[in-house]
């Protein structure tokens, strides 16, 4: 059920808060083989839900990713690194905005390792899994963010994203997901992958959900709403760079938002450009881990943070010059066009046993452009391939989070992509 | 430069520098890693007019 439903049914009084928790609490256990969670709060839970302040998401159940602090949990960031970590002292600051504005975290979600790659495999707690095919990745890295609100494990949640790993999940699996303008949301009590990068951020069932729980973490945010069409302009080397199935399916939705063809081609450089910062950012932020616990890495994480200690020292000031120069050839885009949209991802999820080899440097292109530009960025549910969800990504201008949202909305509010859910989830009665 | 400085020895010692131990397994996906970004960055710095400033 979508966090504005609960909410509403807590406030006519339809739902108590524990029915909520309790609920949601059924449905993890049902759905356990999907791996979603990593810890599951089920007494505090209860209690919490028992002692709810109001407010806007009062009684809401809702999850995080286990990056995130919560107090009394441990945050395991999915790392053998982690799992024995202490139990955090205090919440995040999203945390507390969950918190104080009534929800309920229910528990800590599953991510890739360190929330540094897109498939959500850690080794020592195992993959998280597709609800649309348990055999495939649900991406990453906040998959297990994406599995479980596709799956209807949490009313919503809060994941991360770095370099796509809110906007990758929520296109793999079937769900709605924002990565806010940077700094917009505090990183207070999060895990870093890379400072100047990494930002929290909403998934849920629809741009509606996001835009809610985007107004209980972030202090600045308030949802504007104008009658005015957004001019919105579609980078066609994206399109065509996609699997010719999912251009196509995003191409089609497109049409729906009246989107006219944008030369960008200048994006190309986003991939590199990110790596110049982001890996040795990752580097010095995990520098004390690599001294005392190499070892207990997974081999891909260990490769990419070793890459960043290795990068010559100029990289980094050339990345950060990169960045600034990239945001001057893309600003007369966004004078001419509200909004740019594209592919999310170049392809449906691929299988846990079938990943290509080029997995990553395959979706670099479509998500390390906004990421590098701190623009804010909602994927939405836009159509199917060989029955996998595809996704939509909607991007505009640095701080214009409610009117990407409101345009997301607006394309939610015409067509039903984002009210589908995998069939054997939707046949377990929901609350 | 990529053959320079991404040599297995280069790699170790910078590593050791910083006192961490490598495998010689993760050095070569290093070196891998370096031989296809370096020759980019050099790309990049040439793109990049002097004039640029960092913020962005």
């Amino acid at each position: 059920m979508s966090v504005a439903r609960i909410a509403a049914q807590i406030r006519a009084g339809e739902l108590s808060p524990r029915e909520a928790v309790e609920s949601y609490l059924e449905r993890i256990e049902a759905h356990s083989d999907l791996n979603a969670y990593i810890s599951v709060r089920a007494e505090e839970a209860l209690a919490e839900a028992d002692s709810a302040p109001p407010g806007p998401l009062h009684g809401v159940p809702v999850a995080v990713k286990d990056v995130i602090d919560v107090a009394g949990t441990r945050t395991t960031a999915a790392s053998k690194v982690l799992a024995d970590a202490p139990p955090a002292t205090r919440d995040a600051a999203t945390v507390a905005g969950l918190k104080a504005a009534g929800a309920i975290v229910l528990g800590k979600l599953n991510l890739h390792e360190f929330a540094f790659g897109a498939l959500t495999s850690s080794a020592y707690f195992g993959p998280a899994r597709n609800p649309w095919d348990p055999a495939r990745t649900c991406g990453g890295s906040s998959g297990g963010s994406g599995a479980a609100a596709a799956a209807d494990l949490c009313a919503g949640n809060l994941g991360t994203d770095t370099g796509g790993s809110i906007r990758i999940p929520s296109a793999l699996c079937g769900v709605t997901g924002l990565r806010p303008t940077i700094g917009l949301v505090p990183n207070h009590g999060l895990i870093p992958v890379s400072w100047t990068f990494d930002t929290i951020g909403p998934l849920g069932r629809s741009a509606e959900d996001c835009s809610l729980l985007l107004e209980a973490i972030a202090p600045s945010f308030r949802p504007t709403k104008t009658g005015d069409r957004p001019r919105v302009g579609s980078v066609t080397h994206l399109l065509q760079k996609a699997d010719p199935a999912v251009g196509a399916t995003v191409e089609a939705a497109t049409r729906e938002l009246n989107a006219r063809p944008v030369d960008a081609q200048v994006l190309e450089h986003a991939s590199v450009i990110q790596q110049l910062n982001m890996l040795p950012e990752a580097a010095a932020a995990h520098l004390p881990w690599l001294r005392t616990k190499l070892a207990d890495y997974g081999a891909d994480v260990r490769a990419r943070l070793l890459a960043g200690l290795s990068l010559p020292v100029t990289a980094y000031p050339t990345g950060l010059r990169a960045r600034r120069w990239l945001w001057d050839q893309v600003r007369p885009l966004f004078e001419r066009y509200d909004i740019l949209t594209a592919p999310t991802m170049p392809m449906v999820a691929p299988r846990l046993d079938a990943i290509p080899a080029d997995y990553r440097l395959v979706l670099m292109p479509f998500n390390s452009p906004w990421s590098c530009l701190g623009l804010p960025a909602v994927s939405v549910p836009c159509g199917f391939v060989d029955g996998l969800p595809v996704g939509m990504v909607l991007v505009g201008r640095r701080g214009e989070d409610a009117a990407v949202l409101q345009a997301a909305q607006r394309f939610q509010e015409a067509t039903d992509w984002h009210e589908r859910r995998p069939e054997p989830v939707s046949a377990v009665p929901s609350a | 430069m990529p053959s320079e400085s991404s040599s297995l020895d280069f790699l170790r010692e910078l590593a050791v520098r910083q006192g961490i131990q490598p495998e010689d397994a993760d050095l070569e996906g290093v070196r891998g890693f370096l031989d296809t970004i370096l020759p980019a960055v050099a790309e990049l710095e040439l793109l990049v007019p002097k004039e640029t400033e960092t913020e962005i």
